[in-house]
Order: C-alpha cells, then structure tokens, then sequence
C-alpha cells in the first residue's frame, strides 16, 4: 500500500476543508459545510453535537466508511482518498479500532475468538494472538472471562470486550460512537476510566461521539458541530 | 479459512429452529427423491425383467427371413448343432429351442388367431421359468402326443378348459395349409393380457412333424446369459459366429424398452430439478433471511478490515453448510428404504388388472444404483453453490456504513 507520510509527525487525524453532502429520500442535504480539524495522538477527544449538526457523517468519514464529496482527509499520515475500496478496508484493519454504541461483538465467538478475530484477519501468529489477546483482556479486567460468549456478559463487560477488540491491531486511534449509551452508570464510570487509563499509561488516542455528559465531562478536548461546522473546539486541562 | 469455517458453522446454529427445519425438509426432500427414483428404476426394472423372461431372453436367433412374416418356411435348418454349441459357451446360461406356427386355433365355441411356440418343456424352462405361470393342469408329457397349453384369457375366448380338445389350422414349411386336433393339458396365466391372447404351447417335436420341418430344425433359438451386462458383447461375437442367421438382443427385439426406459430417465431427471430447483428457494429464503438479520454485524465485520471476498466466502461456507447438513442423513434414509423395499416389495396388487396390459407385475422391488446416489450428491452440491451466489452477493452489496447505520 503506498503511504503518504505527512508532514506533522504527531497528528493522526488530519481534516481539511471537508464538505459532504448526500441525496436522502430526494433531498439533497449538505452534511459537512467545510470542516477543518486536527487531532493529535494522544488526545481523548469528544465531538459533540445535536442531531442534523453532521456530527454521524464526520465520524463514518474519521471511520474510513465514507469518503467526502469535497476535501481532504489524511488519518495516520494516509490521504484515504487515495485509496482503493479494498486498500480502505485494509486500513481500516491495521489503523483504526471502533467501540460501537451495541458493542457489535461477534455473538457466535468467544469473548478471547472476538479479541483475535481482526488479528486473524492480519494473519498474525497463534503465538503472537493468544499473547496480545491475553495482555488485553487482563488490561479490561476481563480475564477470568476469556471464553465467555457475549450473551453470557454484562453490557459492560460486553464493551470491555469490544474495546480490547479495538486495541488489538494497535491502531492509531480508536474511534467510539456513543460507547456509553447503553450502560449504566456504573457500567459507564469504569469503561470511562478504562479509557481514560489506557489513554494516559498507554498514550492511545480516543475520539469518541456522543451526548453522555459523563463522557463529556472526562474529555480534554471538545469539539461541537452544528449545522455541518464546528462551532467550538474546546480544550481543558 | 479456519476462521470462517468456525465462524460460519456457528452462525448456522445460531437459530437452531430455522436451520433444523431446513435440514429436515432437505432430509425428507432428499428421502423422498430417493425412493420415487427407486421405486421408478424398480418399475422399469420389473418390466424388463418380465419382458426378457416372457417374451425376448437376452437373445434370440431367427433364420433372416422368419420375422418379416414368421413364415413356417423360413427356419434355421441346423438349429440343434447350433443349441448345442451355444449351450457349451461359457457366458451362456440355458438356450431353448422353438418351433413357431401362426394358425388359428378353434374350439366348437370360438376361434382365436394364434402364435403357437413348440417348445421343450425341460429347456424352456430353463429359459423362461414357464412351468410357474402354470395353474391348472400340467406341464406336457414328452410320451404323449399333441397336448397344448393355453392361457386361462384363451379358455375362455374359447370357451374350452382342461382337457378340452381344440383344433389348429396352421401353414407347414412347403405352403400347405393344414390342421391338427390338440388335447389341452394345461392352463397358464402371464402378467400380459395381449400375451395371453397371443401365445400358445406345444410340443417342438409334435410342431415340427406337423409342419414338416428337418428333424432338427428350430424358428428360434432363445438364450439367457449369465451376465445381463454381457449382451451386447455376447450378442457381436453371435454375429460373427453365424452371419447367416439373425441375431439380436432384447433390445433389438423390444424397441419399446429403449422408449420406455428414455421416458423414465426423463422423469427421473425432472423431478431430481424440481427438487433442487424447490431445496435452491428455500435455502435462498433462509440465508437472505440469515443475512438481513445479521446487517449490522456483517457491516461491523466489514468496519473493521474484513473484506468482501472473505464476507463473500462466509456466506458460501454457511449456505453450503446448510444446504449438505441433512443430505447424508436423507441419502442413509433413502438407502435404508430402498433396501427394506427391495427386500419386501411393494404391493400394487390394487392396480393389477391396468398393470397387467402393460406388461409389468403387480410387485415392485425399488432399486437404485450406488452411481444414482453420487449424482443426487452432486446435485445437492451444486445446488448449494447456485443458492449461495445471491444472498453472499447481498452480503458483500452492503455498505458498511449505511449496514451500521452510524459507526
């Protein structure tokens, strides 16, 4: 795969001038109105926004599931625009994790089969899978619960699952889309400060979406959108 | 490709019901399939098998000229050097010669056109098994002179029974029209209606005196081999061994099974491709079932670097899967069947009298050849190819992000 490298070392998302739009039900709706943002490793970034504002569009765009009409968007030094359908999965696979909001597990593997899966699917060792797989699942506390399938775990748990998934490629950052919406609050608490542990000890970038005000509430940076701009870009100490 | 072979053999089960009915219809389709098939091949089987035993042998051999107009005249003259050097050829089983006379046969109460075979009771039934289609009487007596058996449906035509006398106006071999006075020894009953009012029985020496034939001259020379695979080949060698006789196989002589057994192949293959074409819907309907149900997993699948070919091979795989689960189970089943069936047979005892104008018997025994089983096995294969193509192609067709509806 031909990789652009790009010239700022330490961002990993890099958005310029983006603008999409798109035909819904023969209506023509401009989602993204010209979106410029960087986001640097490391940061543990929330992109807030009511509905309509464009905030699902800029995301599956972050995600490498949709590609803008106008603009440009490098992630990981990668200009996506440059790549093929398939060049676009394969990315996807080694360089973003997802947390989704229904934790999207494989419901017929095992909670260790759900961490190996994209790990598989880099044709990564028996050996070098079960280590990593092992490492993770111990970092989500989840140990003990190695050959559970996900019916048998809790909606947190399922979502300690789901981001142990995510991590398993080692990606550039992690995207998570409302990863709260379904737990309860202490469900939440703990997978807010898993995150926020793994951010700090590990440095591994986190960009979530959502409207959870405890989440908000524990992001350094806040980016809101509305109407397809941003708003206002948030940083806090 | 260990991965979505797991992968895949557990989302099948994931809806235990759905894919048990599935598999159970495939199992009582596939069943069913096998027996009808069997039971047809056992049908044509049977009639064969009746008509060889009735009406062919394997082989027969004529004077040229004899079954243009079954002349008297047209005989084989050395006909017993001949019986007897075919009796000693080691893929011979028996040969029965026969004297042939087409007459009319006439009591004091009626008159019937007939075909008379002189027969050596001894031989013949070693070719035909003759002696068990006997039910009143007895077999001829080789000490006593001009007995005849007749069919029971003759008897009455003639109004006559056993030991009746009945007179039969024949040709002999020079063209005199001449007659004789037969005493009637016995009565049999074929499962051919048009047979029985054909066909009647007498000594080939009695006929052969009568018609002033050679002392061992023979119509016909009837032979069983005892390999029925073996008939064509046997039949060619007959044809070189005596080129200036007529030889021809059953089926030479009994188009009508080449017809008949076309036929059936015919409905054989349509109802093996109404059963795959009705296993192809269902299956479809399932697995698109399967994959609607499972849009937002596939689109997560593809979210996260699963690509098309390997999401395309992981519907194949299921599809696949569901569609060869219960065929082994349906194919042991309907082997089970056949053999029971063959061994016990199926009455049609119901039906005899419309089965009999046709020549069949009212007992069938299904069998199916072992290369039957491998087609119908390849055909579920291949059906569970065909049935996989759409809904994989639905799969791959989703675009993730429209599949997860947001990320």
């Amino acid at each position: 795969m031909h990789l652009e490298k790009f010239d700022m070392k330490n961002s990993v998302i890099e958005i310029r001038d983006l603008k999409k739009s798109y035909t819904e039900t023969k209506v023509h709706v401009h989602a993204l109105q010209g979106v410029d943002l960087i986001i640097e490793k490391g940061e543990f970034t929330a992109i807030v926004g009511p509905s309509g504002s464009g905030k699902t569009t800029l995301l599956n765009i972050i995600g490498g599931l949709d590609r803008p009409t106008h603009g440009n968007v490098k992630l990981n030094g990668q200009d996506i625009g440059l790549l093929s359908d398939n060049q676009l999965i394969d990315f996807r696979r080694d360089h973003i994790g997802f947390v989704f909001q229904s934790y999207n597990l494989i419901p017929v593997l095992t909670a260790k089969e759900n961490v190996e899966f994209v790990m598989l699917l880099q044709k990564q060792t028996q050996a070098d899978r079960d280590a990593r797989t092992l490492e993770l699942m111990t970092a989500v506390g989840l140990a003990d619960r190695m050959h559970n399938r996900p019916n048998e775990l809790s909606g947190g748990q399922q979502q300690r699952v789901a981001v142990a998934r995510a991590l398993a490629p080692k990606p550039a950052f992690i995207l998570a889309d409302e990863p709260t919406a379904n737990l309860d609050s202490k469900s939440t608490a703990d997978l807010l400060d898993l995150m926020a542990t793994l951010n700090q000890e590990e440095g591994i970038t986190f960009v979530f979406s959502t409207h959870d005000q405890r989440v908000i509430d524990r992001a350094r940076r806040v980016i809101t959108l509305e109407d397809g701009k941003i708003r206002s870009d948030e940083y806090r100490a | 490709m260990g991965m979505l072979i797991t992968v895949a053999w557990r989302n099948i089960w994931r809806s235990k019901t759905r894919t048990l009915v599935v598999v159970g219809a495939t199992v009582v389709g596939i069943w069913a399939l096998i027996f009808l098939l069997g039971f047809f091949q056992g049908q044509i089987g049977n009639y064969i098998h009746n008509v060889i035993q009735n009406e062919t042998s394997h082989i027969q051999i004529h004077n040229p000229e004899f079954r243009k107009d079954f002349e008297t005249k047209a005989f084989i003259p050395e006909a017993e050097s001949k019986r007897m050097s075919l009796a000693s050829d080691p893929l011979v089983s028996a040969v029965a010669p026969r004297v042939i006379l087409s007459g009319m046969l006439a009591s004091s109460n009626g008159a019937q056109g007939v075909r008379v075979r002189g027969i050596d009771s001894e031989m013949e039934q070693q070719v035909t098994g003759f002696h068990d289609k006997l039910t009143q009487g007895a077999m001829m007596d080789p000490s006593r002179k001009n007995q005849m058996i007749i069919s029971e449906r003759m008897a009455s035509i003639l109004k006559v029974k056993l030991r009746s006398k009945v007179v039969l106006t024949f040709q002999t071999a020079d063209g005199h029209i001449s007659n004789a006075a037969f005493r009637i020894a016995g009565l049999y009953r074929s499962n051919k209606k048009m047979n029985d009012e054909l066909f009647v029985y007498a000594q080939i020496q009695d006929l052969r005196s009568l018609a002033e034939m050679p002392p061992h001259a023979a119509h016909e020379l009837a032979l069983v081999l005892h390999d029925f695979d073996g008939v064509e080949e046997a039949a060619l060698r007959m044809k070189v061994d005596y080129p200036e006789e007529q030889v021809e196989t059953y089926r030479e002589l009994s188009p009508d099974l080449d017809v008949m057994k076309t036929q059936i192949k015919i409905s054989m293959t349509l109802m093996t491709v109404i059963f795959m074409l009705a296993l192809i819907f269902g299956i479809i309907n399932t697995m698109l079932m399967s994959v609607l149900e499972r849009t937002r997993e596939l689109g997560m699948l593809m979210a996260v670097g699963m690509n098309k070919l390997k999401v395309f091979i992981m519907v194949c795989l299921e599809t696949l899967m569901l569609s060869l689960i219960g065929s082994p189970i349906g194919m042991l089943l309907g082997f089970l069947t056949i053999k029971y069936l063959h061994y016990r047979g199926i009455s049609l005892a119901r039906w005899s009298t419309a089965l009999e104008e046709f020549g069949m018997s009212d007992l069938v025994r299904p069998i199916l050849p072992f290369q039957n089983y491998l087609w119908i096995a390849l055909a579920v294969i291949i059906t569970g190819f065909l049935a996989s193509i759409y809904p994989s192609w639905k799969a791959i067709k989703l675009r993730p992000v429209d599949a997860l509806r947001k990320i």
